[in-house]
């Protein structure tokens, strides 16, 4: 600790640019796992957050709510499979809206408000308990999606009020309602009158107990014809748009995950290579070498925790600076970054770790430091 | 009493298919409290032998015993402890850690011997720096200290552990004359005033006048234990 600490007190300016350098990848991390979580609760919030835990789409629809439909006798005999409890319909569509006295589009979700696929992260207010009444994104509320506010669906000038809001529940980037389902048929009815029938889009299923999501998804695969059942997390993971968001991202990240513990473990060779003379004095005058291996990993251990406070800081002020563009702050996955970045930069501290045991005390006679 | 005592002492380096005799059946001993200077020209394997005494090099064959603990069959981690607990070294060069203070560069022996730096730590080291008229310099950084200076806290350093022996590479070979003489003079009185045994190895054969007994060393050959800086000269001639 005495040398580690005598040493960064003395070289205050380069381990402060270090850890200054590792705080803004840290925070470039960090924000971008924000970004990445907001932007894809923008994308698929509403499926992420109802109470479905299988979803069960037409399987010409290839995973996407707005191209699937699922008839009568399908959704009769989704219903018998065994481990389905209740089996509802969901129906989902865009509209044209008028919201705050502002035209615009909207997403309306209609459920049983009996059944599966209602919003489970209500914040405030209540769940429609009738007709005409919808839980709205929290993130809306002041776009005249607030509790109180009523909405305007176009061409019929069906109105919705607003009862209820809920985190991160917006679909496709839109401004989301949950309704209960014969809401969602007047609004698909007065846009088309002479359709027959409202179908659903899909089918939300409560799992019965003793059964899993995967096992009951399964079943229902092997025995309905013409339908796709997906867990929630699969009907999440498989929307549209968000696998392909998500790989990218992952490759960026993948990135910064790459360059943090490769400044950090360079860095700390190339200091090592700096004071390579003071280590073999050190080693001749009988200092062990775990002591300076030791004194070694404190320094990145020093490093990376001020690095990351430097980026927690930067985090909080951004966060409240971008707050409109939905990004989502999760406090774990942000510590847990952290750790895995402190754990891949003590790994290629290791080389330096590795040229500080090389260090032959003898070379301290000949003047030369050590052949690193 | 000895204080280091080397038997038969041969250092061989294996190179290709040859072998280098760097030290060849060198026999040494300096009792308590004597300075002994080992002159020899360049390459005659002064180095060498004062190496395998202070246990950062081990003898290919031969006997080495310092202070009554025999080293030659020492492992590394044996003769690191050993190093630390029993040798003082002066090197030619790069004797000071350079982010340390020349308090901090005595103290460093203290931390690395499981000490913390405390209060009796500081006050030998302020002690050893006083004495070494460097009192005033305690919170100087070795760039901050002239070649003379930094010499005297590396002396300060090689005795703050009251080492039985201490062992001097070409301490002067980086200072003028002047300063050299004066380096030599405060090695000699501090090894004297705490009756510590010296080793000083150097090719100025000006500095054997701070010495008790010089032995000359040439082609890894010493020349006959005891004899005096004289008759060692007459041998030579």
């Amino acid at each position: 600790m005495f040398l580690a600490l005598k040493e960064m007190q003395r070289a205050k300016v380069r381990f402060g640019l270090l850890a200054g350098a590792v705080g803004l990848l840290v925070f470039l991390i960090l924000f971008q796992q924000a970004l990445l979580t907001g932007l894809i609760n923008q994308f698929i919030g509403a499926l992420k957050n109802q109470s479905g835990e299988v979803l069960v789409y037409n399987d010409q629809a290839r995973k996407n709510l707005e191209g699937s439909i699922i008839l009568p006798d399908q959704q009769t005999a989704i219903a018998s499979v065994e481990g389905v409890a209740v089996a509802s319909p969901l129906g989902e569509a865009t509209f044209t809206v008028v919201a705050g006295d502002e035209e615009g589009d909207a997403v309306i979700f209609g459920y049983m408000l009996d059944g599966p696929g209602a919003p489970t992260t209500l914040v405030e207010g209540r769940l429609p308990t009738t007709t005409g009444e919808a839980v709205a994104s929290e993130k809306d509320a002041a776009d005249g999606y607030d509790i109180g506010d009523v909405v305007e669906v176009l061409p019929e000038g069906l109105e919705i009020t607003v009862v209820g809001l809920a985190r991160d529940i917006n679909y496709s980037v839109q401004p989301v309602l949950f309704v209960d389902f014969a809401t969602f048929e007047a609004a698909k009815l007065a846009r088309n009158p002479d359709a027959d029938a409202v179908l659903p889009s899909a089918i939300a299923i409560e799992i019965a107990d003793g059964s899993s999501a995967s096992e009951v998804a399964a079943r229902i695969n092997a025995e309905v014809d013409g339908v796709e059942a997906l867990t929630r997390q699969q009907a999440v993971d498989g929307s549209p748009g968000v696998s392909s968001v998500r790989s990218s991202f992952t490759i960026i990240l993948g990135l910064f995950y790459l360059v943090v513990p490769l400044v950090t473990g360079l860095f700390f060779l190339i200091v090592t290579f700096q004071k390579a003379s003071a280590l073999t004095l050190l080693r001749a005058i009988g200092a062990p070498a775990r002591t300076l291996v030791r004194s070694l990993l404190v320094q990145v251990l020093a490093v990376m925790v001020i690095g990351s406070v430097i980026a927690f800081g930067l985090y909080a002020a951004a966060i409240q600076g971008v707050e409109n563009l939905g990004v989502q702050v999760e406090v774990m996955p942000a510590v847990i970054t952290s750790l895995v970045v402190l754990a891949l930069a003590l790994v290629t501290s290791l080389v330096a770790v590795r040229r500080v045991l090389r260090i032959d005390p003898l070379a301290a006679t000949t003047g030369a430091g050590v052949a690193l | 009493m000895t204080v280091l005592d080397m038997r038969d002492v041969r250092k061989v380096y294996r190179s290709g298919d040859a072998d280098i005799v760097a030290l060849d059946h060198a026999t040494l001993h300096v009792d308590h409290g004597e300075i002994v200077a080992l002159l020899g020209p360049s390459g005659s394997g002064k180095t060498t032998l004062l190496s395998i005494a202070g246990g950062l090099l081990t003898p290919t064959e031969g006997t080495v015993e310092v202070g009554g603990h025999d080293i030659s069959d020492y492992s590394a981690k044996q003769l690191t402890e050993f190093r630390r607990e029993n040798v003082g070294f002066v090197f030619q060069s790069v004797n000071l850690v350079p982010f340390l203070n020349a308090e901090e560069n005595l103290l460093v022996v203290d931390e690395l011997g499981g000490g913390r730096g405390g209060r009796t730590a500081k006050g030998r080291a302020r002690q050893l720096l006083d004495e070494l008229g460097l009192g005033h310099r305690l919170r100087n950084l070795p760039a901050q200290l002239s070649g003379g200076e930094r010499q005297r806290v590396a002396i300060g350093r090689a005795l703050f552990n009251n080492p039985k022996l201490v062992l001097f590479d070409e301490p002067t070979s980086a200072l003028d004359t002047k300063l050299g003489a004066q380096v030599m003079e405060l090695i000699r009185s501090e090894m004297k005033a705490r009756d510590t045994a010296a080793v000083i190895v150097t090719h100025d054969s000006r500095m054997t006048e701070y010495a008790d007994r010089t032995v000359r060393i040439v082609d890894g050959r010493l020349a006959a234990d005891g004899a005096t800086p004289d008759t060692a000269a007459a041998a030579k001639a």
